[in-house]
């Protein structure tokens, strides 16, 4: 426990130290500290999780307060280890991707501090085990991660998204507020530890609880309907900052989620079917809507929501185990779902990495404008490929084995106690495929359109050169991390195993346990036998091929076929768009060709979300006509605000007598 | 044996049903026909060709017809064969199967991408499109079966007489009719695309692979008839009894895969292409008939 602490300091140390070194050697000294004390986090998280021993430690830090007990179990061993990795791999990269605003004599100072400081804040967030100063880190890391999006502020759009952010942030810290209160209320403690025994003893209570804890954490995780700030913030953030806020960050979230089941105890149907359904909708929602986007970046965070959904479908499947006592179920959706949280984590960092390398050197997030990347900017492009081809669950890469054992749980409970279980299950069956095809559809949009083809514009026609070692190290590392996970899941299982049978504490449990281990070794083994079969192939290949001649792509006998007559990004997605439009609202811009020598025409179309279109705006609305009664009271008369102010007193003098 | 029995079916019956497909089609046009052997030579003549590339292609061009081709071997290894069994028995084979499939689709569409091409992509959009389709209707068919037998892979088709009564006839029709549709729709053939037509804007499957040519086209046309093959073992591991010896099996087997290939030519005779709006409308008529089988499955089990 004491290296958690001094990682803590370590990386506090280099965030002040940051502020008084030379812009150049800001980033540096992060990824310096940030990887002496990834290091020690990650020993200490491989003790806790191997030992199964609970770190704690427990001080008295003022009245207010009250005791606080900072543990580190292994559910926080788990996120520490995603949470150091990830954001080590982001800072580094960061590195090089802030170089070109350095030498326009971008101040970063700032910005290395808040990055410092919402990694601090993450690592806290899973360990304080205390409702007061669990908000007040949560909130720390709710603001520094605005800070961090807001870098291009003085562009309207990344202001109003970091807004955006912001007021989703604040919704969910009411929750959250609301959340711990009522449960302060109930046992007059602050503790997380106490709250168990208060939530287990009243059914409703434990569902108005976790549902105002489902709200609040479900904000911040991006499940739908909660998820709309996601593909406004992602995109204007500064990349390794999306790849930390998706592939890190919103995984607290989750975290908050897990816990709180924890503290619930037993889960009451309700529960089990809240998050299932919710992640179901989620899934579908994220993904069908990732296939209409161009830009690169909402299109990643989009799928960020599809792929908490598919978390939260693992979950959801495990409280059904739980709720209907089938242990094999529950096994295997919680270490589906929890096992995809580390999966998620690695492939769309090193989606959103790699992305952004396509920006520094494009200077767009358009696909439209993309294209042929791949000859001049080859290791992004393959590890593009590879972690497209991890997110869409494929084998033999790291996203199969988790969407595997949610597949496997999700069979396993089929034979349901009644029938709507069977339902629930083959519907998240049903949709789980969906979801995997639509995520092919999507992908092999994103990576053909972008990297593969023809260049479609000037600014793709100009890169010359890949991006420097110090942006391809760390994509490489996750690459790597994808590739080993795939092949060998057998060992990394392990991380979660342990946490698995702490929440589920059966005598079964072990030994179901032990079962899927030997699950993902069988998967481990075909992977190699698909390697062995690839290699074979391919080498009979080479022996037949003869060195291949290249000749002009046929284009139909047309002789002379431009970079713009490929097929785009959108006629991609169309047949499938249209084919669902009722769920779409597609606002189109045309300009059409006009006189005997047309000049300019052009046909634009985008897709505004669904809800943000007929919920959130038509509300919001509503609000504003609401607000506009009270703009009254605003007159600047000095008099009337005293007369509000003493107004307010008498009010809160006659409230505090007739309460006390 | 059986193992090594099973490994020759897979290699080399699929050209021969091929074959047999196209000799159904010159049967029903009054002409003679090319030998039933016509594939094989066909794809020996493809191996020794040259290669030639798109200058737009990269390197993934050159790949991706291997790794489909690998991950078509890969799934063949779990689905039952002549003997009724898979060459790897496995839990939850059938999404291993599904999944690796993806694999192989996900490299030939982003190679189809990779050309640049005017066309090829229209290919690959439309292969995207219908396989989100295909897909959940097969997850819906093989989830209910497991309920059905217990069986959490494959083999729950050979037991679904056992364990469904009155129901089993239909329940297996329907089945096989939801693999059937699933058996055009990926095998490419009439009223889906036409492996035969020559014009790209209609193409779905043949407009990606303009631009393979060689030991690459090779792989890719033995890659689908596998492909084809595959789904038709699963028709033929449904309708054929389990626990009988490998001596009938195999030829009853054989038998229905060859009635199977008669029937795929004789619908390929008898009506024309969809129109590609008509087509997701075919395609849907698996979703129904897998929602058909799914609502028989729940009344036998849940309905009384």
């Amino acid at each position: 426990m004491n290296m958690y602490f001094i990682s803590l300091g370590l990386l506090l140390f280099g965030a002040l130290i940051s502020l008084t070194v030379k812009e150049e050697w800001k980033l540096k000294i992060c990824s310096f500290f940030s990887a002496i004390s990834t290091v020690l986090l990650l020993i200490t998280s491989f003790n806790i999780i191997k030992s199964g021993k609970i770190a704690a430690k427990s001080f008295y830090l003022s009245s207010l307060f009250g005791d606080v007990n900072i543990v580190a179990d292994s559910l926080s061993a788990f996120f520490i280890i995603v949470i150091s990795l990830m954001s080590f791999l982001g800072v580094i990269y960061a590195a090089g991707y802030m170089k070109p605003y350095i030498l326009k004599g971008r101040k970063i100072s700032g910005h290395c501090f808040f990055l410092m400081m919402l990694i601090i804040s993450m690592l806290m967030v899973v360990t304080v085990q205390n409702s007061l100063l669990f908000l007040v880190v949560w909130e720390i890391m709710s603001l520094s991660s605005f800070f961090l999006v807001i870098f291009e502020g003085d562009k309207k759009e990344v202001l109003s998204a970091g807004i955006k952010y912001m007021v989703y942030m604040h919704i969910s810290v009411l929750l959250l507020i609301c959340a711990f209160a009522l449960l302060n209320i109930k046992t007059g403690s602050l503790n997380f530890s106490d709250f168990v025994y208060a939530v287990s003893q009243n059914k409703h209570f434990a569902n108005v609880i976790f549902v105002l804890f489902f709200a609040g954490f479900g904000i911040k995780a991006g499940f739908a309907p909660f998820h709309t700030w996601l593909p406004e913030a992602h995109p204007a953030a500064p990349s390794h900052v999306s790849a930390i806020m998706s592939g890190v960050m919103i995984k607290t979230g989750i975290y908050g989620i897990l816990r709180v089941l924890t503290i619930l105890g037993m889960p009451t149907k309700f529960i089990a079917y809240t998050v299932l359904i919710t992640a179901l909708l989620s899934a579908m929602y994220g993904v069908l809507y990732a296939i209409s986007q161009h830009d690169i970046k909402r299109l990643l965070a989009y799928h960020s929501i599809e792929n908490i959904g598919i978390i939260g479908i693992g979950i959801g499947a495990g409280l059904l185990g739980v709720v209907y006592s089938n242990p094999m179920l529950a096994v295997l959706g919680f270490s589906g779902g929890i096992f995809h949280i580390l999966n998620h984590s690695l492939f769309k960092e090193l989606l959103f990495l790699s992305a952004g390398s396509v920006y520094t050197k494009t200077h767009t997030r358009d696909v439209e404008l993309l294209g042929g990347l791949i000859k001049k900017m080859p290791y992004t492009a393959v590890l593009f490929i590879i972690a497209s081809v991890a997110i869409c669950g494929l084998p033999p890469f790291n996203g199969f084995i988790s969407e595997f054992l949610i597949y496997g749980a999700i069979i396993i409970g089929l034979p349901a106690p009644n029938i709507f279980v069977f339902l629930m299950l083959i519907v998240s069956l049903a949709a789980l495929a969906l979801v995997g095809t639509m995520a092919v559809l999507c992908f092999t949009k994103a990576s053909g359109v972008m990297f593969l083809g023809n260049p479609r514009s000037q600014a793709a026609k100009d890169v010359k050169e890949d991006v420097p070692p110090v942006m391809t190290v760390p994509m490489t590392i996750l690459a790597i991390l994808i590739c080993l996970i795939g092949i060998f899941p057998q060992y990394f299982i392990k991380l979660i195993t342990a946490h698995v049978s702490a929440i589920l504490q059966g005598s079964m449990v072990e030994q179901i346990m032990n079962s899927v281990v030997n699950l993902t070794g069988s998967i481990s083994l075909l992977c190699l036998i698909f390697i062995v079969i690839f290699i074979t192939v391919f080498i009979f290949v080479s022996l037949m091929k003869k060195k291949p001649k290249e000749y002009s792509v046929w284009a139909c006998g047309y002789d002379k076929p431009n970079n713009r007559m490929q097929y785009s990004a959108s006629s991609y997605a169309d047949l499938f768009i249209s084919t669902l439009r009722v769920f779409f609202k597609r606002i189109s811009h045309i300009k059409k060709p006009s006189e005997i020598f047309p000049k300019e025409a052009y046909y634009e179309m985008e897709t505004e979300d669904i809800e943000e279109a007929y919920i959130l705006k038509p509300l919001l609305k509503i609000d504003e006509r609401f607000l506009a009664m009270f703009e009254k009271i605003q007159n600047g008369n000095m008099r009337h605000y005293i007369l509000f102010g003493l107004i307010f007193l008498i009010l809160s003098i006659i409230g505090l007598i007739y309460i006390g | 044996m059986i193992t090594f029995i099973n490994i020759l079916i897979l290699l080399v019956i699929p050209f021969i049903m091929i074959g047999i497909i196209k000799k159904t089609k010159a049967f029903w046009a009054g002409r003679k026909g090319a030998s039933i052997f016509q594939p094989v030579y066909d794809f020996i003549r493809l191996m020794n060709k040259e290669t030639i590339c798109g200058e737009t292609t990269s390197f993934i061009f050159k790949l991706a017809p291997l790794i489909s081709f690998a991950a078509i071997l890969f799934a063949s290894l779990f689905v039952p064969l002549a003997d009724g069994k898979s060459i790897i028995e496995m839990p939850f084979a059938f999404i291993i199967f599904a999944y690796t499939m993806a694999l192989g689709k996900f490299f030939s569409l982003i190679s189809a991408l990779d050309t640049g091409s005017s066309f090829e992509g229209m290919g690959a959009s439309r292969e995207a499109c219908f396989s989100t389709i295909v897909e959940p209707a097969f997850f819906i068919v093989l989830g209910s079966l497991t309920v059905l037998t217990h069986i959490n892979s494959f083999g729950s088709l050979k037991y679904i007489m056992l364990n469904s009564g009155i129901y089993g006839y239909l329940i297996i029709a329907l089945i096989a009719v939801t693999l059937f549709i699933m058996l055009l729709v990926e095998g490419c053939r009439v009223p889906v695309d036409d492996p035969a037509t020559h014009l790209e804007l209609t193409m779905i499957h043949e407009v990606m692979i303009l631009d393979n040519s060689g030991v690459d086209l090779g792989l890719i046309t033995w890659g689908s008839a596998i492909k084809m093959f595959l789904i038709e073992s699963l028709i033929a591991a449904m309708i054929i009894p389990a626990n009988i010896s490998i001596i009938y099996s195999v030829p009853a087997f054989l038998a229905v895969i060859f009635i199977l290939s008669v029937i795929i030519g004789t619908v390929e005779s008898s009506m024309a292409r969809f129109r590609m709006t008509h087509v997701f409308e075919f395609i849907f008529i698996m979703s129904v008939t897998a929602l058909i089988v799914l609502t028989l499955v729940t009344y036998s089990i849940y309905g009384n």
